[in-house]
């Protein structure tokens, strides 16, 4: 008894000052935040600064960053403030470009200029090939290269008479004819001037005939291979055509050439590609022989596209620029919003041309990664993963340090079209991967190269220490962040209630969350409404206001069970006595809005073979954690109670009218009391609420959303009427979570509300039921009368009753254990 | 004189339509007629009738055996192309035009249809040889002078041969008559 006592003693309701850590406006010495000097470094952020550093420090392979954490704290913002101030100091990377490779075609070569200089290279080989089209058809029409061309012309043409015509001059001799024909030559007697007419020649006698006859086969054999000979001989007028016009073109285009070729010196892939360019302009001079203008083409009679004939050979002289850093200041930081394979690696686009795609190196497209290339990248792992392949692409540019350009759909065979092998352009990028932390810890047991290629976490934290020193920090970052949104400054009591929603958001008084984004929300709505006051400082309540108004907007559903509650509904008793029923809390969270609401726990006993039947968990509406809370709670029973005696119990516990998934082991301590008072068959205070998780010895342990569940059972009290024994049981380990509402700090002060820190079941059944709970004497007994022991009764009666044969229902007195007296 | 006909042999075919379009300009300028002729070599045939005809292809060196029938039909097909060329041609100009086809040796049928007012452009490679019916002029192709005065003087029975050079025989026509309007005017202003 002595023990219930000291119980009761230690369980006394917490002070009001207990139940919400205020922040002092009193301890600050400015008058609005516009008094504060901005806050330089990130507040709690040290172990992600120092990992910054040090990732962005290390030049080596595989040093990437993953910055984890939950979303809102700022993580991208704080890491792009680190590379802004990095960037700088580093040098502007080199240009890209493709241009078209002259040995391979479809595989376009990639050329690397100093910063700033690919547009002007770009610019001179459009000007080249310009002066090209103008300075080889002059060349054409000099003197001396018509006089060469007429030569050969000849030349092929004479030696072609010639042939002929010395075979027709042997014929004349045999009296024989050359005719030409429509598509040939014939052999033909001659009469005369002309061809003997057929019927004259069968007047011939037969040995002149057959004369004639043998000449002319002897003759269609000569000139059978002369002709034979005219292809070898059109090709060679040919093969010399050519070399004239290269002989011809050759001085203006190396001339034109030279220019550009002066201006890049120092460039070795820049004068690779102009020498290779060189021998093709020389092999295809005709080409620019084209008249620009004119009659267009015609296909069929259809207008073809000027690109379709000489300008579209033209392109392969042209320079795509991929990426060019002219007006970049130090290294690029690029952030890419919709990482998609294409937008990271680059994409070869395609034109249609008369109903099929074409392309070619003037259509391949930078990506974000040739963007970031000798800089940052900063991609939003969700993002990147959830994008088809992107992840795959990026990991294995990392890998290979390079940017392979590949269509998607080429890689799946999607469509067969032309299609190009761009050469690969070096990579040297250090990338930062923004995700939550579950990501990062999936990636890295379940992706073998992830841990290679990130090898730098950057781990936010989401809450820092609530020293004092601490609020003034905060409220200098509370001025920052005020300052950097353009709003009204806040007063001193402002701050402080920032500060102390800070703490509440934490779900800690001890500590200050540093969620960027709520902070930011909370001042912007703030700001809103001193704006709506007409105030030009923000005040305490208008941040009060701006905190009510979001609950406001966001609690349809609270109001709803708390309207079903109220109205009978949903049953749950705030004042009175009932046994194996006890009021349980729950946490809800709906769309960023966390509320508490009570629920109804009942426990039914009887005898059975020593089981406690979860009835969430027969139905799996309960979760795995639920489910272990009940059966600890089976543990402590046997443990305490019957541990010589086999445990001849069943019990059923429910959470009644839940029709939702129950999960957590909050309510453990709750469902322990339940079970306790209907064993016990003592009454439990409905007045009471209850939270907790219990362990196999009776401790009761720490939970969490305690506010909300205080406050979700306060709100329910209060519609009907607060009566001054309501309050709620916590365990004594969240005493230091608590940062109630106002309004129910004042009504503990006024001691109407009790909130009452418990360490075990003992000290939690004594206020629910108002009896002692016992204590094992020496003797190994609990004093009679008190929970425990009644409990204990029970239990051993249900163990007799299984041991005895089969009887008739004595009265319970007579069943008695022996041993007691 | 003046030039009422300007006659254009059309067989061998022509291998440039640019010389037939300087015929018809030359026609439009000169307010003349057109006439296309077609002669169906005599030789032709003749060749095709011996027993033995063999035809040796220019480009595919491959001989073929020829029969008269054949031969007549492939001399058809040309004057028809001929015909459709000079259709085609005159399409685009206000000339009168006709086309004839006769038979015969080809020298001599034209000559026989030249008369004194008659400009002729013939694909010929030598002038053709026997009597003309009128003092008729024979300009080698590409000599520009020569055509000039040709022009200049006798004004009509001009002959021009065009030999293989066809698209100069076209320049020249139509460099020859610029010249001609070029002369007639400063003349008019004296």
């Amino acid at each position: 008894m002595d023990l219930s006592n000291s119980n009761r003693a230690a369980t006394r309701p917490l002070d009001a000052a207990d139940l919400c850590r205020r922040c002092d406006p009193g301890q600050f010495k400015f008058k609005t935040t516009d008094d504060l000097e901005d806050l330089a470094q990130v507040l709690g952020q040290a172990r992600a600064e120092n990992a910054i550093e040090f990732g962005v420090g290390i030049g080596r392979d595989g040093y990437n960053m993953f910055a984890m954490g939950p979303e809102g704290l700022g993580r991208r913002t704080i890491v792009r403030r680190y590379l802004e101030r990095q960037a700088p100091a580093r040098e502007a990377p080199t240009d890209w470009c493709y241009v078209y490779n002259f040995d391979t075609p479809h595989k376009p070569r990639a050329i690397a200029l100093p910063a700033g200089r690919a547009p002007r290279f770009k610019e001179d080989m459009t000007r080249l090939v310009e002066d090209l089209r103008a300075g080889i058809p002059a060349a054409f029409e000099s003197a001396e290269y018509r006089a060469k061309q007429r030569e050969i012309e000849t030349e092929f043409g004479e030696r072609q008479e010639q042939a002929v015509g010395a075979i027709g001059e042997r014929a004349k001799k045999q009296g024989i004819a050359l005719v030409r024909t429509p598509a040939g030559f014939g052999f033909a007697p001659r009469s005369g001037d002309g061809v003997m007419n057929p019927d004259e020649y069968r007047k011939l006698p037969e040995t002149e005939q057959s004369r004639l006859e043998n000449a002319i086969s002897v003759l269609q054999e000569e000139l059978e291979s002369a002709i034979h000979d005219m292809p070898k001989w059109r090709r060679e007028a040919q093969r010399k055509l050519r070399e004239l016009n290269r002989q011809v073109t050759r001085t203006v285009v190396n001339g034109l050439i030279e220019e550009v070729r002066a201006e890049f010196q120092a460039l070795p892939g820049v004068l690779e590609y102009l020498a290779a360019m060189q021998e093709d302009v020389l092999d295809h001079v005709e080409v620019f022989r084209q008249p620009k203008d004119g009659e267009p083409p015609t296909l069929f009679g259809v207008p073809l596209p000027l690109s379709e004939i000489g300008e579209s050979f033209l392109r392969r002289y042209q320079v795509n620029v991929l990426i060019e850093h002219g007006g970049t200041k130090g290294a690029p930081i690029v952030y890419e919003d919709h990482p998609t394979h294409d937008n990271l690696v680059g994409r070869i686009e395609h034109i249609s041309q008369m109903g099929a795609l074409v392309t070619d190196f003037t259509l391949i497209k930078a990506g974000s990664l040739h963007r970031a290339n000798g800089g940052y990248l900063i991609l939003d792992a969700m993002k990147v993963l959830t994008q088809p392949l992107s992840w795959e692409a990026l990991k294995r540019a990392l890998r290979s340090r390079e940017i392979r350009i590949e269509s998607l759909g080429q890689m799946l065979s999607l469509i067969s079209t032309v299609s190009l092998e761009p050469e690969p352009i070096p990579l040297d990028v250090k990338l930062v991967v923004v995700g939550p932390r579950l990501i990062y810890y999936l990636l890295h047991a379940y992706d073998p190269e992830f841990g290679e290629l990130f090898k730098v976490a950057v781990d936010f934290e989401e809450e820092i220490g609530r020293a004092p020193e601490a609020d003034l920090l905060y409220a200098r970052m509370i001025a920052t962040a005020a300052r950097q949104e353009k709003l009204r400054p806040l007063d001193r009591a402002a701050v402080a209630r920032v500060i102390e929603h800070g703490s509440r958001n934490a779900g800690d008084a001890e500590k200050l969350s540093v969620q960027m984004r709520d902070l930011n929300d909370l001042l912007r709505e703030s700001d809103y409404w001193a704006g709506a006051a007409s105030r030009k400082v923000i005040q305490a309540e208008d941040v009060q206001r701006a905190l009510d108004a979001r609950v406001e907007r966001a609690d349809r559903v609270r109001d709803k069970l708390q309207e079903e509650i109220l109205r009978g509904r949903l049953l749950i008793d705030t004042t009175g006595d009932r046994a194996g029923q006890v009021n349980g809390l729950s946490v809800a969270q709906l769309g960023g809005f966390s509320f508490g609401i009570p629920h109804r726990i009942t426990a039914r006993v009887r005898l059975g073979a020593g089981k406690v039947v979860d009835i969430e968990r027969e139905v799996e509406l309960g979760g795995a954690i639920h489910s272990k809370g009940v059966l600890i709670l089976s543990g402590f029973i046997s443990g305490r109670y019957a541990a010589n005696q086999p445990l001849s119990l069943t019990a059923s516990l429910v959470f009644e009218q839940s029709y939702g998934g129950v999960e957590g082991d909050s309510a453990s301590s709750a469902e322990l009391y339940a079970l306790l008072s209907a064993l016990a068959d003592s009454p439990l205070s409905q007045s009471l609420a209850v939270t907790g998780s219990v362990n196999q010895h009776g401790a009761v342990q720490a939970i969490g959303g305690v506010n909300e569940k205080i406050e979700g059972f306060f709100d329910i009290c209060r519609s009907r009427g607060l009566t001054g024994d309501q309050g709620v049981l916590i365990p004594s380990a969240n005493v230091k979570s608590l940062m109630l509402r106002r309004d129910v700090v004042e009504a503990a002060a006024a001691g109407k509300f009790h909130v009452y820190p418990i360490d075990n079941v003992d000290q939690g059944i004594e206020i629910l039921t108002g009896v002692p709970a016992g204590e094992r004497d020496a003797t190994g007994h609990f004093p009679a009368g008190t929970i425990n022991y009644r409990v204990e009764r029970r239990l051993v009666e249900f163990a007799d009753r299984t041991r005895a044969p089969v009887a008739p229902a004595a009265p319970r007195g007579a069943r008695r254990r022996p041993r007691r007296p | 004189m003046k030039i009422r006909r300007v006659i254009v042999r059309l067989d061998p075919a022509l291998q440039s339509r640019a010389l037939l379009e300087a015929a018809f300009e030359l026609a439009g300028e000169l307010q003349a007629e057109l006439l296309g002729l077609f002669v169906e070599n005599q030789d032709l045939l003749h060749f095709a009738g011996l027993p033995f005809a063999r035809e040796l292809g220019f480009e595919s060196a491959t001989r073929r055996a020829l029969d008269v029938e054949s031969m007549e039909r492939t001399l058809r097909a040309l004057a028809k192309e001929a015909r459709q060329a000079l259709e085609s041609a005159a399409a685009r100009t206000q000339v009168h035009w006709s086309f004839r086809v006769v038979r015969g040796a080809p020298a001599a049928e034209l000559l026989a249809v030249v008369e004194a007012s008659d400009f002729v452009i013939a694909n010929l490679e030598e002038a053709p040889q026997g009597a003309s019916p009128a003092s008729v002029r024979i300009v080698r192709a590409g000599d520009l002078e020569a055509l000039r005065a040709a022009l200049q003087e006798a004004d009509g029975g001009v002959i021009v041969l065009v030999g293989a050079d066809e698209h100069a025989v076209g320049e020249s026509l139509r460099r020859a008559l610029g010249q001609g309007r070029h002369g007639e005017q400063t003349a008019r202003r004296r």
